[in-house]
Parts: structure tokens; sequence; C-alpha cells
């Protein structure tokens, strides 16, 4: 993925690992919970968001995502549990005296002011001198590129400049936190990749904590430093974008992650030779290093294995590694260009994989495949939870 | 027993008979619209009647309960331009205006809260203004006469307009509560986060963006202080101060003749600010802000 990789470049001090290097905490949930009459909106909580982070928080509709960013903000109060801006407790803080900003999904620019207007409001609130908010309002017009519309209203605008003003209304503030509620969800797909590099170069340039809350997982694997990944107001897993890819915490993050999704297939747990296997796929495949212990002291005859698109290959293109093959007829040969996603049918379940572009694979085709075991996922199939990284 | 398919082809067949219902009915047209435009002729004709013969007894010096082409005359208008005459309208402008005021401000303010703050029994408390504005001022008026004699109130225009005002502020401010209802939440959220007090997002936000619906409000409430006629016939007896609407009954006295020509005349003069009043706001609800821009789309 090319987003990715400029987003690696651009913040060199980005871990690869999972440790992240430790800086200053600069928002802190804990135990947050948050009840709207009986539902629960978000479950015990605890996160810590550091100085200068930039963290998404992507779920779907619904996981209690923004309600998590509107407690950030003051507009909503948690029922149990503390939140601390710096080394605040901001529970009982409004939220004017947060010195964050926020854009809203909908942008909520003050339709009968211009954009001047729209953007000097929070500064002539606060009173500050009518010389800086002038000079503000030029830098901020200049840096989000709105110089010539300051005099237009928010129905003069296309969807990209309302979006611009309202990012440059929070800009103008220099929040200490900066928190982002969908805000590239109305925009087109075009515009939206471009707003998502023009968000990241403003926060490298302005190394602000942020805050981003969004329902699209590219934008998540692009944009964060870090993900938080919730579901039904439960944190999931939070880390960096490599690390949720690649080392998952359970079945729900290895299937909301990744497109297409990671195979996932049940299996049962044998031995081979004397080391601990699974049988998967009608094959047997010993696991190696960690997991083959974790799934051995686990000790459930069943499992739940997961394979990524990209980690089955076509026989004829695998790396050496992948010692493991499987035969099977083509479905679906689903073309993109740089790639064409095939689903093969083995052993009666339908595995999605990712074939080089010039393959000539057709459907009825039986192909081999080739995997090597190191790439398995090995989930718990009650909870849920990945016994690799145990 | 249907099956989905049966009810398709029966939503199909209906959408079809609805299209040859409008196919078939096109040429016959015009014998309906010839019923309809008499209808709408007849009924036009019933309110323009009282109007024209207002407007053509004012002119007619020999202006009757009948209408008929007049004889010319500028007298009726000359008669009325008196202090005694013009003294209601003052006083008919100030128990409307004061009102007004009095009313826009305080439903605005209450509408605010009702809209947006947590009141507790907030449901309980709208239904009882919905009921209090349903509610005849014919019903309170004897009550209301009882209170103004014991706080010594009868006779003054400001208490009777305070009443006026009472009067109408229950439907002003259900009237309002729904055009602040209508101000997208985030708007406020926004302004809060940058620091803004509740004053003044009520002045910079709310009401700039409710100007119209303010405006209707004060045009109701206008209207009904300015044709007020029980109210201040019953807590006013100082014929100082007088209203217009009350005033007006004089033309008819029991003792003389009718003076229709004068009646006319002023009952005219007597329209003329609501009609101003109605121009001035067509003008500036047309021009009005939407919300469009704000949000998305």
């Amino acid at each position: 993925m090319i987003e990715t990789n400029a987003n690696r470049s651009r913040n060199p001090e980005r871990p690869e690992v999972s440790e992240p290097p430790q800086t200053e905490v600069h928002v802190g949930f804990t135990g947050v919970f948050k009840l709207f009459g009986s539902v629960v909106a978000v479950r015990d909580l605890n996160l810590d968001i550091r100085k200068g982070e930039f963290l998404v928080r992507v779920g779907p509709m619904g996981c209690g995502k923004t309600t998590t960013l509107r407690m950030l903000a003051g507009l909503e109060r948690p029922t149990y549990g503390t939140i601390q801006i710096g080394r605040r407790v901001v529970n009982r803080v409004s939220c004017k005296d947060r010195n964050i900003a926020l854009v809203f999904q909908s942008y909520a620019l003050y339709p009968h002011m211009t954009v001047k207007e729209n953007l000097a409001f929070g500064m002539k609130a606060r009173r500050e001198p009518r010389a800086r908010i002038r000079a503000r309002v030029q830098e901020v017009a200049q840096t989000l590129d709105v110089v010539e519309l300051l005099n237009r209203r928010p129905a003069e605008l296309s969807g990209g400049q309302r979006q611009r003003v309202a990012l440059g209304r929070a800009l103008i503030r220099e929040p200490d936190v900066f928190l982002m509620d969908e805000p590239l969800s109305n925009l087109d797909a075009a515009l939206r990749v471009q707003m998502r590099a023009e968000l990241a170069r403003l926060h490298e340039r302005l190394g602000i904590t942020t805050v981003y809350v969004t329902h699209d997982q590219v934008e998540a694997m692009t944009m964060g430093t870090r993900i938080a990944l919730m579901r039904d107001g439960v944190l999931q897993q939070v880390d960096a974008p490599e690390t949720l890819y690649a080392r998952p915490a359970n079945l729900y993050v290895a299937g909301f992650i990744g497109s297409p999704k990671m195979n996932l297939v049940s299996g049962r747990l044998t031995s081979l030779d004397g080391e601990v296997a699974v049988e998967w796929l009608g094959t047997c495949m010993a696991l190696r290093g960690k997991v083959a212990a974790t799934v051995k002291k686990h000790g459930s005859e069943v499992l739940i294995v997961g394979l990524r698109p990209e980690d089955l290959r076509w026989a004829p293109d695998a790396p050496s590694e992948s010692t493991v093959r499987l035969r099977g007829p083509v479905e679906v040969v689903e073309p993109l260009g740089s790639e064409t996603l095939v689903t093969v049918v083995v052993d009666g379940n339908r595995l999605t994989t990712r074939f080089p572009p010039r393959s000539g694979v057709q459907t009825g085709d039986i192909v081999e495949l080739a995997l090597d075991p190191t790439h398995l996922h090995v989930f718990d199939p009650d909870s849920g939870v990945s016994l690799r990284e145990q | 027993m249907t099956s989905p398919i049966a009810h398709a082809s029966e939503s199909d067949r209906l959408a079809l008979e609805k299209d040859d219902l409008l196919v078939v009915r096109y040429p016959r047209v015009s014998g309906g619209g010839f019923a309809a435009n008499l209808t709408r002729g007849l009924f036009g004709a019933l309110f323009a009647t009282p109007l024209l013969w207002m407007l053509l007894s004012s002119i007619d010096s020999h202006a009757s309960w009948s209408i008929g082409v007049p004889t010319l005359t500028a007298s009726n208008y000359a008669a009325i331009f008196h202090e005694a005459e013009m003294r209601p309208l003052l006083n008919s402008m100030y128990l409307a205006g004061v009102s007004t005021g009095v009313t826009t401000v305080s439903a605005v303010l209450s509408a605010y809260v009702l809209s947006r703050r947590h009141v507790p029994l907030r449901r309980v408390f709208l239904v009882f203004i919905l009921f209090a504005s349903g509610l005849p001022v014919t019903m309170v008026i004897v009550p209301t006469f009882q209170l103004f004699v014991t706080f010594h109130w009868l006779d003054s225009l400001f208490w009777t307009s305070l009443f006026l005002a009472a009067s109408s502020l229950p439907f002003a401010i259900w009237l309002m509560k729904n055009f602040i209802d209508a101000v997208p939440e985030e708007l406020e959220e926004s302004a809060e986060i940058e620091g803004a007090s509740s004053l003044r997002i009520l002045l910079r936000i709310i009401i700039p963006l409710t100007i119209p619906g303010i405006g209707v409000t004060a045009i109701v409430t206008f209207i009904n202080g300015w044709g007020a006629f029980l109210i201040p016939l019953v807590l006013n007896s100082n014929p100082s101060d007088t209203p217009a609407s009350i005033a007006a009954y004089n033309f008819l006295s029991a003792f003389t003749t009718p003076k229709f020509g004068q009646l006319a005349a002023y009952s005219l003069l007597f329209s003329l600010p609501v009609l101003v009043l109605y121009l001035v706001m067509a003008r500036r609800l047309s021009g009005a802000f939407s919300f469009g821009g704000s949000l998305r789309g």
C-alpha cells in the first residue's frame, strides 16, 4: 500500500513493532463507561493517548467511537471512570475550558457567517485582540488554501472547501487536542484521498495530538500512528496499523482489518511427527515457534485458523518457504489490474487469494496453492482470542 | 394466500390504473377546472365583498350598508383625521407594540430553553402551553378583571399590554420552539467548544438563524394585539386610552345614523399597519437563510 509507505516515511519515529516509544501520556481514559439509559455505549475503556500521536478510533456504526470522542470533547459526561487531558481530570471541566477543537462529521459551519467570520468566531468569543484574530485568520486561511473564499458563505462552497473551513476553524485555536469525527465521510472518493494526505501532512507539521474517528479501515490504516478498534462499546485492540494487521488480537480484529478479509476456517488440533499441528483444509500442517506452545497449552481441540489472502499464494508464484500445498477449483476470478483476487474452493471452503496479474487462471481451473504455516493465525473458537499473541 | 409476486402485479396494476386515470381525465380537466375556478371565484368574492365595500364606501359621500358606485368625496377621510380619531390608533400601536416586544423576547428565551436545555417535566409543560394557547380569552377575562382591580392595574395601557402579551405568549413559545428546534444542535456544540457563552450562542447563532421565525412570531403577536377588542374593552375604561379596534364602534352609534363612510375610511386606515407588516416580512422572509452549507451536502 502506497499510503502506508508514505505514512511511514513521514513519521520516522513511528514504531515498526507493537511497543511504541514511551512518551508523555496526553489523554487518558480510565475505566470509562457511558450509559444511555440501559444501553451501554462504552464499556470499561482504558486507553492512553501519547502526546503528538495520531490515534484513529475505528469500528462499525454504533460501536461507541463517536461517544468516546464526545466525552473527550466535553459534550457528554462519562457515567463512570475518569478522563484526563494532560495531568488534569476533565470529567467536570466544561468543553470550552479543555482547549480542544472538534471537527464535526457534518462540519457544523455557521451558515449565516462568511468563512472569515466562521474562522474568527471562537477567537472573538474568547475575546482575543482584534489584530491577532485578523492575523490568525489570514494564517489559517493560507495554510488551508481558502484565502479567496474568506468572504463567501458556507452555502457557496463545495464539499471539499467546507471541509477545509471546518478544519481551519479547529486549527485557528491551536488546540492541545484535535478531535475529528469522520471528517472525510461526506467527500467523494478522489477528494477523500487528497484530504487524507493533507490531514496527515498537517499533523506532521503541527504535531498536535489528534483523535480521529472513522469507520473506514483504509483511513485508519493510512493515517493512524496507532489504531484503536472498538466494537459494541468495547475496545478490541490498540496498536500500530502494521501490528493490528499482522497480529490481530482476536477474530473480530482479524476480520475487520484487511480487504479482502482474512480467510477464517475452523481446524482441529493434532500432532505431526511429534510436533504440534493443525488439521486444516484437509491437510495437516505443523505449527512452529511461539504459537505452537500457546496452542498446545491452550489445549482446545477445535480452533479457528486464519490466513491473509496474500499469504495464500499461487504455487508457481510462491516463495520457497511456502511448503504446504493445497489444490482446488477456481470459483471466482476478480482482476483488479495490479493483482487478481481468485476464490478457490478447498475442502468445501471458499478461500480468497491474491494472484499475480497475468496468471491466466480461469474459472473452473484446478489450481495449486502454497502457504507458509508460520503465517497462520490461530484463534480460540469460543472467545475469539488469538492464540498467536498470548 | 398472496405471494409477493401477486402483490407486485397488484401494485403495478394499480399504478397503471392511476396513470390511466391521469391520461383519460386530462381532456376532461377543462370541465373540472371550470367548476374549481367557479368555486374559487365564489369564495374569493365572499372575501372580497367586504373589502370592496370598505374601499368604495370610504370615498362615497352617500355611503350606506350596500355596495354602489360611489359619489366621490374625500370628506370621510377628512373627518377622521382629527385628534379624537388618531389617538386610538396611537393607543393601539402602543398596546400591540409593547405586547409584541414583551412576547417575542420572552418567547425566544423560553423556547430556547425548552428546545435545548434539560428541563424537568418538559413534556408536561409543553402540553400545558399548547393547552393554554387554545384557551379563549373570554374564559379568563373575569378573573383577570378581579386581579387588575386588586392590584390597581385597571385603566393602564401598560398593564393591559402586558396582559395582551401574556395571552399571546403560549402560542408564541410553541411557534418559536419549532423554529429553534430546526437549528442543528451541532452548530451550538461547535460554538460551545469554541468558547462561546450561552448568551453569545443565543445572540450570534440561534437568533440570526431564526430571524424568519422571530418575524413570524412578532407579526402574529402584533396582529393579535392590534386587533384585540375584549381585553382593552374590559381593562381600560379611560376614553383617552381607547384603542382603534374599539374606537371604530363609535361610528356605529345607536343614537345617530351610522357614519358608514367614516367607518370604512377608518377601517382601511386601521388595516394599513398589518398590511405593511405583511409586505415587509414577506420580503424579509424570502431573503432568509436556510441552513444550507452548514451541514453536509
